[in-house]
């Protein structure tokens, strides 16, 4: 077992410096000065020059990447071309606000979608299937921001129950949640449905029925634990999406997380601040893709036993 | 497999069906208009699309969607403006029938051009292999670990928010869902019992496989430009949302919304007709991708 | 016959699916008596399966219907029972093991909890009891005890049939159900598992339905045939009475089907035609738009059933006015 996670932890190891590179890359071949951005009105040409030279900026890109990430590595992500403070401060306290937010919002999306979709999988052409497939249809298209921008027309400005501007705290926290889980929500119940429905179509739960297993145990023991597999799975990509997600529900919300940093640093061309939040942000996904696999390994036992028997 | 007796028999009524009737165009038509929800989404795409269209004929570009007219800012509805006017005097209802035009027209351009992308790279990958096969398959891999809006994001970050770089932004980072789709058609095709046989009467390689692999992966890739269509509407709404899209004043769903929010609170028709059309452009075409999947392969129909 | 364990009498299923209804059985009748073995032989889509689930009340709802008969196991009418009943007779009264080994056990459960759990279900025994008596179980079907902690994904396709096979018979039923059970297997492993069946079938003396394609199998295990076609037994008797003596054109054409390792030169002559929709079933007898000896009559009316002898009967025009004493005579 141990093994195994060991396994997935050194594949988890290239494909971040991929992304890592990838996002350097694009940032790269941007047509942006960031002694510009850096000088600001101060700007000349020998100043840039030697900001250019100081930031390393004339170097081979090969050699930038292994810097950056030499630097990764103790922990510098550089310094914010618009205040010169370190990205890795913001990053800190940024970055505990937007997890807080995701983990909140997955956690509302799984304990609300997993019943549901299991429920209208049983019974398929039920009044219940029927309508949290049509709401499950709504889900999937409805725009975050615009749901975020409803709610907030009428929790906060008409019921007056909660504030309009997301924090972290118990009432500040409730509508970006339910703002942020929407969508996942209708996606994680329609594949828990659709996976319940074909595991419920297989040869082996006619086995377990012909064995005489009672209905409530057929769906507990016998579905719903070879329907995990691709549940947890969308479960785990959702987290990234989810990532994603967040910049537009904090900017709806002006909840102060990663997103928010992230489309100022855009807007403002600060390739160290874009470039750190983008990174946090993969490796987060990457982690919760190592953690899907783990689960996985613990549900499957195809998996399981190719690791036990070799140790 | 579903439960044995049942699938068995239906599957065999199904093939003999076929032999009795209609060819398979005919079936795929048949069991599209029968699926309700799908005719529902492609009448309100159509109504979508016959307003971008015919934008400029319903509505006059510079005098009702760009044009400043303080004097009429923020009404309500009225007759002369359905749905009123923004906080710069400009007609919402028109903006949102221009908007339609903007947002069809960017998220096709980025759809095709995600689907050729896409398309080169998993054909290339399918047919050569080996090394190609395996780098450009990291590389998509590796593009899918960050979700498609971040990705977006750092593109338009690094070339600046305009209507290109937006279409490159959405378009590239769609590329892994085609290239995917595309890869795994040209493999399953290259395995395929009547590939060989016609290697082995002597028809060409190249030929023999592009026809089967066009003919292969139509079906997913029809669905999947629908879905992705969807997205990318989305997505050219989210980026303007945050300012990193269409700029205003030119009209567009998200940069509607985004200049709506200081408003909202005394007048929230603002945000309801942007945010509706988004809806409905998104609805329609997710109904149109899953009636679409359903009609072309009946087997994955729950 | 007092001993009979089985019966089933004029069981018709249909199935309704986007508006349309397939006729899988039209009126079966079936009797299998204690420690009997009754084959069931006929083309795929000929309702086999169907009323052999029938038994178990597990013809899949909402889209099967049973539209009328009686199914009695052991002095019980099955289709009468509420699930909660029928749930303590599969697999204690009766099992079934099913066509396809690779798929019919759960991929996530070890073969051990698989088969204590049905010995849990109908027996009061603890979780240890039933995990021994799964391991007792594996060693009667040739599989070593140690190998219960095992998952299906680690048997091959004969191991898992031997495994369902022990699920089946777990719990002593008095009735198998066994559906084409070598038919995804290969040919020596098929010989193998046969074997392993009758001598656990001798065993544990219980009764077998035997549902096959191949009449070598009927030859080597049954007691009687019944041929289905089309929803219907067309004829009925003894291996005797079949294999020597039938008489409906489709037995004959079954017969006809397989190659005879005697006389090389002879042709095969295989039925002509498809099997019909189920959709859309001929009028008159099902068979006629295949059959050689078809006639006016056949196309038209449903053929009776004629009683050959005591054990045979057919159900063919041919027939009518066949008296049991001129066959015999």
């Amino acid at each position: 077992m141990i093994k195994y996670i060991l396994k997935r932890l050194l594949a988890l190891i290239p494909v971040i410096l991929g992304v890592i590179f990838i996002i350097q890359f694009i940032l790269y071949i941007s047509p942006n000065d960031p002694a510009v951005v850096i000088l600001g009105v101060d700007y000349t040409p020998e100043g840039a020059a030697q900001v250019r030279e100081s930031l390393g900026l004339n170097d081979p890109f090969i050699v930038q990447f292994a810097r950056y990430v030499l630097d990764l590595l103790r922990g510098d992500f550089g310094n914010s071309y618009v205040t010169g403070e370190p990205v890795a401060v913001q990053l800190a306290a940024r970055f505990p606000n937007t997890l807080i937010l995701v983990v909140v919002s997955m956690t509302l999306c799984t304990i609300l979608s997993l019943p549901i979709g299991i429920q209208s999988a049983v019974k398929p052409n039920s009044w219940f299937s029927n309508i949290t497939a049509a709401l499950g249809m709504v889900g999937i298209a409805l725009p975050t921001f615009w749901l975020g921008l409803m709610l907030i027309l009428l929790f906060a400005v008409h019921l007056e129950w909660l504030p309009a501007t997301g924090s972290v705290s118990l009432t500040g926290m409730i509508l970006p949640a339910i703002t942020l889980s929407a969508s996942f929500m209708a996606g994680t119940m329609r594949t828990t449905r659709s996976s319940m429905l074909d595991c419920l179509n297989q040869d082996y739960i006619r086995t377990a029925k012909a064995k005489g297993v009672s209905h409530h145990d057929v769906i507990d023991k016998h579905a719903l634990k070879n329907a995990l597999l691709p549940i947890i799975t969308v479960v785990g990509v959702n987290v990234g999406t989810q990532m994603g997600g967040s910049v537009l529900t904090e900017t709806v919300f002006s909840y102060p997380g990663l997103g928010i940093m992230l489309t100022n640093g855009i807007k403002q061309t600060d390739t160290p601040t874009i470039l750190g939040c983008l990174v946090v942000m993969a490796i987060c996904i990457g982690i919760c893709n190592l953690l899907v696999d783990i689960i996985f390994a613990f549900v499957d036992p195809r998996i399981k036993s190719q690791y036990s028997k070799r140790g | 497999m579903g439960s044995n007796t049942t699938t068995e028999v239906l599957t065999r009524n199904a093939i003999l069906k076929q032999f009795k009737k209609k060819t398979p165009m005919q079936e795929i038509m048949i069991r599209f208009v029968r699926n309700r929800m799908a005719v529902v989404g492609i009448i309100i795409f159509a109504v979508i699309l016959f307003c971008a269209i015919f934008a400029d004929f319903i509505c006059d570009y510079d005098t009702m969607v760009v044009k400043l007219n303080v004097a009429e800012r923020l009404q309500g509805p009225s007759a002369a403006h359905w749905l009123g006017t923004d906080k710069s005097g400009r007609d919402v209802f028109a903006r949102v029938i221009h908007g339609a035009r903007t947002s069809l027209w960017i998220g096709f351009v980025a759809t095709a051009l995600s689907l050729l992308i896409g398309g080169i790279l998993g054909a290339i990958a399918g047919f050569f292999g080996k090394w190609i096969d395996e780098l450009i398959m990291r590389v998509m891999d590796v593009m899918l670990c960050l979700p498609e809006m971040l990705l977006a994001m750092a593109i338009v970050a690094a070339m600046g928010a305009n209507v290109v770089n937006m279409i490159l932004a959405i378009g590239i980072s769609r590329v892994p869902r085609f290239a995917r789709i595309v890869r795994s058609s040209v493999l399953t095709v290259r395995g395929m019992e009547y590939v060989e046989a016609a290697r082995a009467i002597g028809a060409r390689n190249g030929t023999i496989i592009a026809r089967h692999v066009l003919l292969n992966c139509l079906g997913p890739i029809i669905v999947q430009v629908t879905l992705i269509f969807a997205s990318a509407i989305l997505a050219i709404s989210s980026l303007s949302f945050l300012g990193l899209g269409i700029q205003p004043p030119a009209p567009e769903w998200g940069n509607m919304l985004s200049e709506a929010r200081e408003n909202m609170r005394d007048f929230p028709h603002l945000v309801l007709a942007p945010g509706m059309a988004i809806f409905l452009s998104i609805f329609s075409l997710n109904l149109l991708g899953d009636g679409l999947r359903d009609a072309l392969d009946p087997k994955l129909k729950q | 016959m007092a001993d009979e364990i089985l019966q089933i009498r004029d069981l018709q299923i249909e199935f309704v699916s986007e508006g349309e209804v397939t006729k899988a059985v039209n009126g079966v009748d079936l009797t299998i008596a204690e420690g009997k073995t009754l084959g069931l032989v006929g083309e795929t889509g000929a309702g086999k399966t169907t009323t052999a689930l029938s038994v178990l009340n597990l013809v899949p709802k909402p889209q099967g219907k049973i539209l009328s008969g009686e199914v009695i196991l052991d002095g019980v009418n099955v289709l009468e029972q509420s699930e909660h009943e029928m749930e303590k007779i599969r697999g204690n009264t009766v099992s079934m093991i099913f066509q396809d080994p690779m798929s019919a056990l759960n991929p996530v459960m070890s073969v051990g909890e698989q088969i204590a759990e049905v010995v849990k279900i109908h027996e009061k025994v603890d979780e240890k009891a039933a995990m021994e008596r799964a391991r007792e179980m594996l060693e009667t079907v040739g599989i070593p005890g140690e190998r219960a902690v095992e998952y299906p994904h680690q048997f091959s396709g004969g191991m898992k049939q031997r495994v369902l096979i022990a699920i089946a018979l777990a719990c002593s039923p008095k009735v198998l159900l066994a559906d084409e059970p070598t038919t995804a297997l290969d040919v020596t492993i098929q010989a193998q598992v046969l074997e392993l069946m009758k001598e656990l079938k001798r065993k544990f003396n219980m009764a077998m339905l035997m549902i096959t394609h191949d009449f070598g199998i009927v030859a080597e295990v049954c007691d009687e045939v019944s041929v289905m076609y089309a929803g219907k037994i067309v004829e009925h008797g003894t291996l005797e009475d079949v294999f020597d003596h039938k008489c409906h054109p489709y037995t004959e054409g079954l017969f006809n089907s397989l190659p005879d390792i005697d006389n090389r030169k002879s042709e095969l002559k295989p039925i002509k035609g498809q099997m019909p929709d189920p959709t859309n079933l001929p009028t008159g007898c099902p068979f006629h738009p295949r059959c050689d000896y078809c006639t006016e009559r056949c196309s038209q009316e449903e053929p009776p059933k004629v009683q050959i002898n005591d054990t045979h009967y057919v159900r063919c025009w041919l027939y009518e006015n066949t008296k049991e004493s001129q066959l015999k005579g």
